[in-house]
């Protein structure tokens, strides 16, 4: 039961993604669309930790911070492709998240979700404050850019049209969902879930939550880190303030918690519905009104936390799960019906 | 450094120490009755700031004044969030303590709501209020001291003793303490507990209201100074014992000194590692007894 | 003593040697020794607040005790963390049940089965297992949440039994079941000590635990004061004294 909602939904999904590329010409709609996915990745790889051990983590856009950073310190001074440069990158935000989360899992609630913002936001500020680390230029606030290699150049992750860029979000994103489906079936999404579930009951059952913890988390920060290399590549820049703030790590916890913690689409389904939503505000009234597109995120992540606590695909699940079961349980349904006797 | 300027840094420490013990008042008072970190705490300060910058800048009221004004207006405004925003999950939770993670994402979304309706209406400049007190200071052993920032000092303590005293003698005193013990019991010995949320939260972020005001003098405003401020704020109620009024004072005073004392060696941007050093420093040392009643 | 000196010669598979444990200034178990043999129900009695629990904890290595040492199999327990304590092949269950939300009651005992396999298969077969063994097949897809309080308990030893232990801690088993409810754990545990599984249990309810241990200790004050055959062991005088005396009848009024 479970799956058919990943498959119903995501079926027919995945072909419309693969297919706008085919219709939607401008390249500002297909740049927008390409950010909702970005998003939608973004937050599924905030999920993959977060949403099934339960802990709200708010320092996550370093991982995506440091993985551009090195992605594209080894492209400008090494020459290295861009390609290789996210797997180090990748690599890089796995190695930090270890010790970080070593230091954090020990912690519950506001404490783990504090400590991260910590975290994240030493690094941050010492980025913003280093011109030149051990002779590497990290210019500070100012941030880096990639220089254009001029056309398109598939090595150099630089592209004339919005198009590769789309393909290779939507592939990325089907990838990481791929590696949630996974995660979910195997022992790591058991004992994730047991950890969130209870603790104490988990350990007696033989699961070391730390050690489960940090397994998850590294992979999150590793594929976290290729979407942080993804970004700064999609613009040839990055800084401090844009591709590591908090502003990040919170749009990548309210997209899972408002579409739903710890299932393999709903991420992706809170990304649909927010990014468009603050893109839309923006572009239309936006300009006048700075921060409104927060504002509305704010709301609709109390009135998510308020109606739908595990997010709004438990009741598309529900009205999924309904019709499907609609035809089969009618009969049964009839004669329960007939024997209680149908009031109300 | 010398020992001149390293008795300014202290002294400077304490009296900005006592400040932050003040703001961080209301996070523990509310913790220690309810059992919600409320995410919001800062911004709620960032909003008094700007109500007693407001008054200052349209009506010429002197931040002191302005008071009497943004003191039952974040009364309200915090009254009003908890009757609204956050007690539906008390509702849900029934007898249960309340799930911290789900308080924390809707104080999370509270703390985005009031930051970006300021930055909505004020625009991401800096601000500043520009009054005589500003400028004026007293001299202690050879030593200047700031006016504004003694008052905001000596307000912290006085506030912290006055809410002491409230609590142990007032009838809502009572109630508040006996629903931080058992919020089941004083239930069924006919305590309005969502009346007593409402004025925790309420008085919390009253507290603020004063302590807003009380800054304005001598610090510079934007939108999003809040979270900073609630992370201290944090982090001194962490320092001084969750729940606790005296250590939310004394919480305060070590994190400004420390500040203080640190940021002599750095530039003032890069200071702000040091606090938040600190912070992961203490919460990794004593997890456990932290975590006791968290 | 020749009786019990046969007993003795079973092998031990606990041994519990000293073990003590102060909160602030209340000592709440102190130099408590007593051990478990092989393919035994061993009820550990007490009054409220007696210590029973808190022994418990240490043994489960929820707790490090202050003095001493455990013995399992001839292997001390000490400084090992409760998830090492299951994998050596100690199980234990909670006063309070919560099933893993979200889980289904299938999913809930694979989580207990991946302890003895990485792979999902063999866990869920080994799961479909536990979940026949107690009678639960009907309600293996039913969310862990939507279980009543009984069922909950059950599956909660469902978990314990996933992980294949030799020894089972069970923290009161029939707590607020009922009459019939009672019945039915009764026959779950000597099913389960009949595929060799050793017992400890903890167990306010007197009625159940007589019935069921083939040898009870009675813990007062943090101290053991009885140590033998349930039907001996309720005539022993300190323990009429500690535990049945006015507690008893005012239980039974």
């Amino acid at each position: 039961m479970r799956h058919t909602l990943t498959l119903l939904l995501g079926g027919p999904l995945l072909v419309l993604a693969l297919a706008i590329p085919l219709f939607v010409t401008d390249s500002y709609i297909l740049h927008s669309i390409a950010m909702v996915l970005f998003f939608a990745y973004m937050a599924s790889s905030w999920n993959f930790v977060c949403g099934y051990v339960g802990q709200l983590s708010l320092g996550h856009s370093a991982f995506a911070g440091v993985a551009g950073y090195v992605t594209v310190l080894l492209f400008t001074q090494l020459g290295v492709t861009p390609w290789l440069g996210m797997l180090a990158g990748g690599a890089f935000a796995a190695l930090l998240s270890v010790p970080v989360g070593y230091a954090t899992f020990r912690l519950k609630g506001p404490y783990f979700t504090l400590t991260t913002i910590a975290f994240a936001e030493i690094l941050r500020i010492w980025l913003e404050n280093t011109d030149d680390f051990l002779g590497i230029p990290l210019k500070g606030a100012q941030g880096l850019t990639v220089p254009p290699v001029g056309g398109s150049s598939f090595l150099a992750f630089q592209f004339d049209g919005k198009v590769p860029y789309y393909y290779i979000i939507l592939a990325m994103l089907v990838g990481v969902m791929a590696a949630t489906a996974l995660m979910e079936r195997s022992r790591l999404g058991f004992y994730l879930k047991a950890i969130r579930g209870d603790r104490d009951g988990a350990e007696a059952l033989g699961v070391d939550p730390t050690r489960y913890s940090l397994t998850a988390l590294a992979i999150s920060a590793f594929l976290t880190g290729l979407g942080g290399a993804y970004y700064a590549q999609l613009f040839r820049y990055i800084n401090p303030e844009r591709n590591m703030g908090i502003d990040l790590s919170i749009d990548m916890a309210i997209m899972t918690i408002v579409g739903g913690q710890g299932t393999i689409l709903g991420p992706t389904l809170g990304a649909l519905l927010l990014h468009p939503i603050g893109e839309m505000v923006r572009a239309t009234i936006g300009g006048s009104f700075l921060g409104l597109h927060l504002i509305l995120y704010g709301l609709m992540l109390i009135l998510a936390v308020i109606y739908f606590p595990k997010g709004i695909i438990v009741p598309l699940q529900r009205l999924l799960d309904g019709r499907a079961r609609k035809s089969a349980s009618r009969k049964a349904a009839a004669k329960t019906d007939a024997l209680e006797g149908k009031g109300q | 450094m010398d020992l001149l300027t390293l008795s300014f840094a202290v002294i400077n420490g304490l009296l900005i120490g006592g400040i932050y013990g003040g703001v961080a008042l209301g996070l523990s008072l509310i913790f220690g009755v309810m059992r919600v970190i409320n995410f919001a705490h800062g911004s709620f300060l960032m909003l008094a700031m700007y109500c007693s910058y407001l008054l200052w800048a349209s009506l010429g009221l002197h931040p002191y004044v302005s008071i009497l004004a943004t003191v039952p207006f974040l009364f309200i405004v915090g009254y009003f969030v908890q009757g609204v925003v956050i007690s539906p999950l008390f509702k849900r939770e029934r007898a249960l303590v309340v799930e911290p993670t789900s308080a924390l994402l809707l104080t999370a979304g509270v703390y985005l709501v009031v930051d970006n309706i300021v930055l909505m209406a004020f625009g991401p400049d800096v601000r500043s209020v520009a009054v005589d007190i500003t400028y004026e200071s007293i001299f202690v052993a050879g030593l200047p001291i700031n006016l504004a920032r003694l008052i905001g000092f000596l307000a912290a303590i006085v506030v912290a003793a006055a809410l002491s005293f409230w609590l142990k003698h007032s009838e809502m005193g009572r109630a508040i303490r006996a629903t931080a013990q058992n919020r089941d019991a004083a239930s069924l010995s006919g305590i309005n507990v969502q009346r007593v949320y409402n004025v925790t939260f309420g008085l919390g972020c009253a507290v603020l209201g004063l302590f807003g005001a009380l800054l304005v003098p001598f610090f510079s405003i934007t939108p999003n100074i809040g979270l900073s401020f609630g992370i201290k704020s944090f982090l001194v109620v962490v320092l001084g014992g969750i729940g606790s009024i005296p250590g939310s004072i004394l919480g305060g005073l070590l994190l400004g000194v420390f500040e203080s004392v640190a940021s002599q060696f750095v530039t003032a941007t890069s200071a702000a590692i040091f606090s938040f050093g600190l912070f992961i420093a203490i919460l990794l040392l004593r997890p456990a007894g932290l975590m006791g009643r968290a | 003593m020749s009786a019990i000196e046969k007993i003795s010669e079973v092998k031990k598979i606990l041994d519990v040697k000293g073990i003590s444990k102060r909160f602030g200034g209340v000592q709440a178990v102190s130099t408590l020794s007593f051990h478990l043999n092989q393919g035994e129900i061993l009820g550990l009695l007490g009054p409220n607040g007696a210590g029973k629990t808190t022994a418990f904890n240490m043994i489960a290595g929820a707790l490090r005790s202050d003095t001493g040492e455990i013995l399992f199999e001839g292997r001390s327990l000490a400084n090992l963390k409760p998830w090492d304590i299951c994998r050596l092949g100690i199980a234990r269950t909670f006063q309070l049940s919560k099933p893993f939300g979200g889980l289904t009651v299938l999913e809930n005992v694979m989580v207990g089965s991946f302890v003895r396999t990485a792979a999902e298969k063999e866990a869920r077969a080994e799961a479909q297992k536990v979940v026949d063994f107690l009678e639960m097949g009907g309600k293996a897809h039913t969310d862990a949440d939507d279980l009543t309080a009984f069922d909950r308990r059950k599956l909660e030893l469902g978990r314990a039994l996933a992980t294949k232990p030799r020894l089972l801690l069970m923290d009161e088993v029939v707590a607020g079941a009922t009459p019939n409810e009672a019945g039915e754990m009764v026959h779950l545990v000597r099913k389960v000590r009949d595929l060799g599984i050793t017992i400890l249990i903890v167990e306010h309810v007197m009625k159940v635990i007589m019935g069921l241990s083939d040898r009870v200790i009675v813990l007062d004050y943090g101290k053991l004061i009885a140590d033998g055959p349930p039907k001996e062991v309720v005539r022993q005088p300190d323990v009429l004294k500690a535990y049945f005396g006015e507690r008893y009848v005012d239980a039974r009024a």
